[in-house]
Formats: C-alpha cells, structure tokens, sequence
C-alpha cells in the first residue's frame, strides 16, 4: 500500500491577487527601441500592468495578500509562516515578509522570510508550506508572489516584464476551497536567466530560456507529478503554467498533450505582463475564481536557473462562498489607467536621477 | 538624505500599516493617528481600533510644492477623506487632478510613503485612491 | 504694564550675504541704539526656521554674544509660525511679573540660506509630523484643502478670493520692508502657477530673510511707541481632520476670548494677521467675528478691509502675503508695524488716527494661535 501523501492533508484557504491600475501598450514599447511589428507581436502581447511611483513588491504583496486572508476568513493570529517571493526586493537586506506580516497582524508568532530562485521562490514557499502545515508544525501559511519586474531597456523582456502580486492561504484540506493532492520539484543549474548583485537589470539567454529551461523544466516537473498520481493531460479540467509571455504557455501545454481549452482560462500575461512570480500563480487565481467543485487543476510555475514545480488540486464546494469576498482577476486586469512610455520611464525608476 | 527617524519610523508602523485609531472611552470619538489622550475631550481612557478602509473625499488640494523626494509623484493630491468614524489626512494615490472630485468615494491602500535618500529607510503606510469601475 | 519704546525692521528680502546673527545683531542695534548690556534684563529670540535652516542650538545666547549684549539673559521661544508673538507673550510676562524692566524680543528667520524644495520639506514639520506631515504636504497642501472646502461649503468662486492678494500688494507697495511692492489684479492670481490648487503662487508668502525687534518695557516714560495691553493664545487641534468645522480656527477664536475676557477692546482700527495663505486671513477675520462666516471674502472685495473702508483696515503692512513671512520673525514684525501705525509712524500705508490695534499669528492650521492687543499712548 503506498503510503498518503502528506499534500492530502493540505488546501487553498484563500487566494488573492493585486494588479496595479496603470498599463502600457506594447506599440509604445516598440516605437521606443525601434522594434518591428513581427518582431513583438510573436510574444502574443497586447499591454503589461506598470507599478505607480509609490508601489513595489511589498506593497503589491500586502495588497494581495490581504484579499488571500479576506477569502480565508482566517484570525491572522493562526498564520504560522509568511513567505515572500520577489526578485525585486525592496530592500537588498531585510526582509519584505516582515512587513507585510506586520501589516496583516500576523506578527510577531510566525516564521517570515522572503526567498529568491527567480520566478518560482513564491512557488518554492508553497511547497515548502504544504510540508509544514500537512507536518502540523503551523495551522497556516501566506505565500506571496510579488514583483516589479525589471528589464533592460529596448531588451526584448522589456515588452514582458511587468508588476504584480498574487497571494494564497494555505491549511489543512478541511474547509478549504482547493485541496492538494500532490506536488512535485525539478530544478538543475541552469543560467538561462540571472541579475547579478548590484545590477539593476537582468540579463538573460535569449532562447536559451526557452528549451533547456522553461520548457525542459516544467515538462520535467509535470511528467513527475503526473507518473506519481497516475494522471494524464485529460484528468484535469484546467492546467496553467508560467508564463513568461502569450505564447509560452500553450505550446508547454501542448508540448504536455494539453489541449488549448485547458489552458485559455489561466492565461492572463497578454494582457497585464509576466509578473514573474505573480505569474502563474495569478493564472491559478483566475482558474478559482471560476472553477466549479470537483474540477482538478494543475499548476507548474517556472524560475530561471531553474526549476518547476507542479502541483495538483482539486476544488471543492466551499469555493462558492470564497469567490466573492475579493476582487476577483477580471476585475483587477479591467481597472486600467493608461500611460505613456515616459511617465512608465519615470515610474520604474529608469530615468537617472541625481538625489540632492 | 531627509533625515528620517528609524526609531520614528518603526514606532509609527502599525498605525500606518493598519489605520489603527484611538477611540475615547469616556466622550466616545475616534480620532487618527492614535494619541496619548483624547484631543477631543482629553480622557486618557483610550481603546484602539481599525478604521474603515472606504471613504469620501471631503476636500483635496493639488501640491505642486512638494520637496525633491516627492517630484515623481507629483503634483501630489493630498486629501481630507471622511471614513464615517473619522476624518483623516492622506495623499490619494493612482490619480492625476482629472481623476478627482469632492464626495468621491476612495479605498485605502498599502503604499510607500516616502523614503530615506537612495539607501536609507522605506516609509510603508495607507494612502487612498479613487474606487474604480471596471 | 508693558510698553513698546524702540522697533526696527530688516526688510524682508533675499539676504544672502547675511546669516541669522548677523540679520538678528542688525535689528537688534537698531532698535536699541546705544543701550549697554547692564541695561537690558533679557533678550527673547523668536526662530523657528533656524531649527532646520541654519541649524545653531541655543540661539539666543549666541545672538546676545554676536550683538555684544554677552551677560544679558537670553532664551529662545519656538511656537512654528505663531513663534514671533509668543516671544511677545513670554517678553511681557517677564515685564508684568517684575522679573525684568527692559526686554528685547527678536524674531530671526532665513528661508533663502535653503534651496525651495527643502524649504516645503520643513514646511510639513508645522504640521503633525506623526500624523498627516508624514505626507507630502508641501507648502500649502493642509490650506488647499481648506480653501477648496470653503469654496465648496460657502459657494465662494475663487475670484472673490483672489481680492485678499491684490489688497495686500496694493497695502505693500508703500511698505519699505515690504519683499514685494508690486500691486497686482484678483486676475492675475488666478493666472498664477498653481502652488496647492486651488491655491495659486500669488494666494503664499515670498520666501525670504527678515529679522525684526523690540524693546519693551514696564514703564513708558514719555518715550513709548504703544501700550502692549495683552497678548492671549490658545492651542487648537493637531489637525483640520479632527475639528468638526475644519474652517474655524478654533484655538485662535478661543485665545480672542480670553483676550476680550481680560481686557475691554474698544473699536480695533489696525489689525496684522496671519494670512500665510489667503484662505487663513480670510479665517482669521470670520474667527476675530469681523466677518460673518463664509462672508469675510467678500467683505474684502468691497473694500470693507481697505484704507477708508468700514472695518478696521486689515494688513496695511501688506501681510505675510506681501511684507513677507520670515517664519519666527512674522510676529515680531507685526508687533512693529502695528506699534508704528499707533504712533503714526509706520513708514508704509498708514491708517491715521489708529487708538486701537490687535496682531494675530497662527501656527499651521491652527495647532498654537497668538494674539496682541496694543493701545495708542498718544
């Protein structure tokens, strides 16, 4: 008899996910640098969401994060553990889980840190939460994925790299919304992707992402997670992964034997950009603001250097009563306040400016 | 470098983070941020509690005059936002002077405030902003 | 009793080539002419620019030193922008209770020694710094805000306002210590650049340098420029968003009580107040009950506050507005010019056979307001 996997005893109390109001067309971009059409168009990109002046990861984190404990309905004072996945720390040395930890009164009985491995260190603390609250070390866990993605300017991951946050609140299986059922980590030294200290933007292998990284991983990861649970493609209702642009994503998923009705619902970087690691745990929280009770879901996010992970869940019925206590995707990717290429210049920092 | 207090800071951090106000036990008014007494009637018997997080701006002023770590939100819209319980003072974010008017409904929000030069202290608190339609 | 017997005024400007001592040595020696330090008991300071500006601790003593009155006692009294009349108010407690017979106040500010954008940043410190100066409020924000809530609350256009600025420009253009002596049209403040829409740059105070001074005493001896009668205050609320009617001036009326509870004020002829934004004169005058509320604007753009109106005549020094605002020197420089007007000496706009006259200086929104009331000895 194999034994029950410890994710059984774990599930999604409550998700939620921040989108900061201004956007940038992709033309805008293009007309900047000198791209042509074709050039971006293949990314399957229209525009991307642009952090204001006043907002960075922690505060997008917070805001998210916020909605994921509203739709929990959980006393702040039973969190055991606030994980912070960012590469666009706030602050090099200190963390940004404090923060929001203190904000959201989970302070100061809990574990918080913030975590690094590109666009999969808020995946890594979901995982890392599954074996804590499944272990009863803590009743719950916040997990956030938040950033202000930085690109080169005129680099193509420009077009991309955007801001956002998405937040989940995971527990034990019971009450949930979503419970777990297993999950699943592929990771190898892979420098498909790295900013190094000091350096204010990343730089990146071109199509050396692709292949050998994004696709190689998060294919490694879901064919694991699918031999150990004895699934295929057709057992899940919706299936998301990173997704670094439009494009990516359906052709891992088809790559996977996915078909595209699978993968439309959780797709959302066209339309806001790829907040890294927001990414595709905001395509998961677009799935649950839709899903029905007994749909199974898999979700692989993806981080550079690199590795995936991939998990399988499946909803209840208590996600009827959650659905509505915070905005839901839709609704934050609609509320849009658009914005030229300088005023995203001047927001993002990417004008030079002498502090006196 | 604005010379900010990081003793100051932390000590003000959850009344920024959380609207957290002070309610007098004695003439019953709320007042934000939370004092030692209560300004109204100056009865040291004070609770704490969560202000509402929406509101309806009062009144606003458009600040071109801000100082040199401001100039990236500027002109900055600084609001008297009346949350039913309370009044207070905030800047109104993700808006430009078109976006705003008297008796708007706004939402508080979690943002940085302002920070200490290129290397010091981030400043994190409520701000409010516009509720908007999607 | 206190009498006021020497003034003088710096004029308001840029002075670059002047620090605080050297501005407060000036003012000092003029009003004082000659006197030796023996005959001077102490030397009241008024800064409160200079906390941020010039950064010297202690300034009093080092003025005494730098003036050659080393010995005399000296304090220095901080109150913001209300900082100038509250060194009055302490000067002639020191009188009235006996522990000096000859006090010199002096008010010191510089703004021109910073850039203008450092200068907003310590303007938000007249404010709640743990409340609302975290935020940029800059230099007008809190007024805006109240300027816009009376327009609202009253149905006052902003035309009607923008009386109060041409009056004072017209008041100043006699004014020699005057910072601007330009008159200018209501129109033309609405054309100015905005500074805390819907206040414009024409609606504020010249950022400059003054220094004024002092010497009061208990005895007038036949020498006295005017009777320093009372001075009251009150502190008010830490912010407009606390007040029930964020347009009263609640402690400024509440320390006009007190003063008229002390003392029987007979029909006020000149009155300096504190308009460091337009809308604040236009409170002050609806707290001093010279105005009905909502009305005081549209008093002054009938001339009701003018030379030969029918109120007492407001700001013929031209105000913060157009005299100028050198923060803790203000009401000290208020002290002077209301002094002059009551023994027909003020070099500017005078308002002739003036018996009566008060001074009002106000801090922020109203956190400290100050109030003098000061008698014609002729």
């Amino acid at each position: 008899m194999p034994q029950p996997r410890p994710e059984t005893a774990t599930g999604i109390h409550g998700w939620g996910v921040y989108v900061p109001r201004f956007r940038i067309k992709m033309e805008y971009i293009a007309r900047e640098w000198g791209w042509s059409d074709s050039q971006w168009k293949a990314l399957a990109m229209i525009e991307k969401a642009v952090a204001g002046p006043d907002e960075d990861s922690t505060t997008m984190g917070l805001e998210a994060a916020a909605y994921a404990l509203k739709r929990a309905g959980v006393d702040p004072g039973d969190v055991g553990a606030v994980f912070f996945g960012t590469e666009s720390k706030p602050y090099a040395v200190k963390p940004s889980a404090t923060i929001i930890a203190e904000a959201l009164g989970v302070t100061p009985v809990t574990m918080a840190s913030d975590l690094e491995f590109a666009c999969r260190a808020a995946s890594e603390g979901l995982r890392a939460s599954l074996g804590l609250v499944a272990s009863g070390m803590i009743k719950y866990a916040i997990v956030i994925g938040s950033d202000t993605a930085q690109a080169n300017p005129g680099d193509v991951l420009e077009f991309t790299a955007s801001s956002g946050a998405a937040a989940y609140v995971v527990g034990p299986s019971s009450g949930s919304a979503a419970v777990f059922e297993g999950s699943y980590t592929y990771v190898t030294d892979t420098p498909d992707f790295w900013r190094r200290e000091g350096s204010p933007y990343p730089r990146h292998g071109e199509g050396f992402t692709g292949e050998p990284a994004y696709f190689a991983h998060i294919i490694g990861a879901v064919r694991g997670l699918m031999d150990n649970l004895g699934f295929k493609p057709s057992d899940f209702k919706y299936a998301v992964f990173h997704q670094p642009n439009g494009r990516f994503p359906l052709k891992v998923g088809e790559m996977l034997g996915f078909k595209p009705e699978q993968l439309k619902a959780g797709i959302v970087t066209p339309l806001i950009g790829n907040t890294y690691n927001g990414s595709a745990l905001i395509g998961l929280a677009r799935i649950l603001d839709n899903a029905a009770p007994g749909d199974r879901v898999l979700v692989a996010p993806f981080g550079s250097g690199a590795g995936s992970d991939a998990y399988s869940i499946i909803v209840t019925d208590a996600i009827e009563e959650k659905r509505g206590k915070a905005p839901k995707v839709d609704e934050l990717v609609s509320k849009k306040i658009m914005i030229d290429y300088s005023t995203y210049a001047k927001f993002r920092n990417m004008i030079k400016i002498v502090r006196e | 470098m604005t010379g900010l207090s990081v003793p100051a800071v932390w000590r003000g951090r959850i009344h920024r983070y959380r609207l957290v106000a002070g309610k007098c036990n004695s003439c019953g008014r709320i007042h934000y941020p939370p004092s030692h007494s209560c300004p109204h009637c100056g009865s040291r018997g004070l609770a704490e509690v969560e202000l509402p997080r929406m509101g309806r701006l009062v009144s606003y002023s458009i600040v071109y005059s801000v100082p040199s770590e401001s100039r990236s939100k500027a002109p900055v819209i600084l609001g008297l936002v009346d949350l039913g319980v309370a009044r207070v003072i905030s800047e109104i974010t993700d808006a430009g002077p078109e976006d705003i008017s008297v008796g708007m409904q706004v939402e508080a929000v979690f943002r940085r405030i302002t920070e200490d030069g290129e290397t010091g202290v981030l400043v994190y608190g409520v701000k409010f902003r516009p509720v908007k339609e999607a | 009793m206190a009498y006021i017997t020497g003034v003088s005024m710096i004029n308001v400007d840029r002075h670059y080539d002047k620090g605080v001592k050297k501005l407060a040595a000036e003012a000092s020696s003029k009003a004082l002419e000659d006197a030796e330090p023996e005959a001077l008991d102490y030397i009241v300071v008024s800064s409160s620019f200079t906390y941020a500006s010039d950064t010297q601790l202690d300034l009093a003593s080092y003025i005494a030193s730098y003036s050659g009155f080393r010995g005399v006692r000296a304090l220095t009294v901080e109150a913001g922008e209300a900082s100038g009349l509250a060194a009055v108010g302490v000067a002639k407690s020191l009188i009235d209770s006996g522990l000096a017979s000859r006090v010199l106040v002096v008010g010191v500010d510089k703004l021109s020694d910073r850039p203008t954008w450092e200068v907003y940043r310590y303007f938000s410190k007249f404010y709640d710094v743990e409340g609302e100066g975290i935020y940029s409020i800059g230099m007008g924000g809190i007024a805006g805000i109240l300027m816009r809530l009376y327009m609202e609350t009253f149905k006052v256009d902003r035309l009607t306002l923008a009386y109060w600025p041409a009056l004072m420009h017209s008041n100043a253009k006699l004014n020699p210590y005057a910072m601007l002596r330009f008159a200018i049209t209501p129109e033309k403040v609405l054309e100015a650049p905005p500074l805390a829409d819907p206040i414009t740059l024409l609606d504020s105070f010249p950022l400059g340098d003054g220094a004024a001074a002092l010497v009061i005493e208990g005895s007038g001896k036949g020498n006295a420029l005017a009777e320093l009668v009372a001075v009251e205050s009150a502190t008010g609320y830490p912010s407009i968003a606390l007040v029930e009617d964020p347009l009263r001036i609640e402690s400024l009326e509440r320390a006009y009580q007190r003063l008229t509870r002390k003392v029987d004020i007979k029909n006020v002829d000149v009155i300096e107040l504190h308009d460091s934004f337009t809308i604040m004169g236009i409170l002050e005058l609806e707290a001093l009950r010279l105005a009905e509320r909502g009305k005081a604007a549209e008093a002054v753009s009938r001339g009701y506050f003018s030379l030969g109106g029918e109120g007492p005549v407001v700001n013929p020094s031209g105000g913060l507005k157009a005299r100028g605002h050198p923060i803790g020197a203000t009401g000290v420089y208020q002290v002077a010019e209301v002094s002059l007007q009551l023994a027909g000496e003020f070099p500017g706009l005078k308002v002739p056979e003036s018996n009566h006259g008060l001074t009002v200086s106000v801090n922020g929104s109203g956190s400290n307001a100050y109030i003098a009331y000061l008698r014609s000895v002729r």
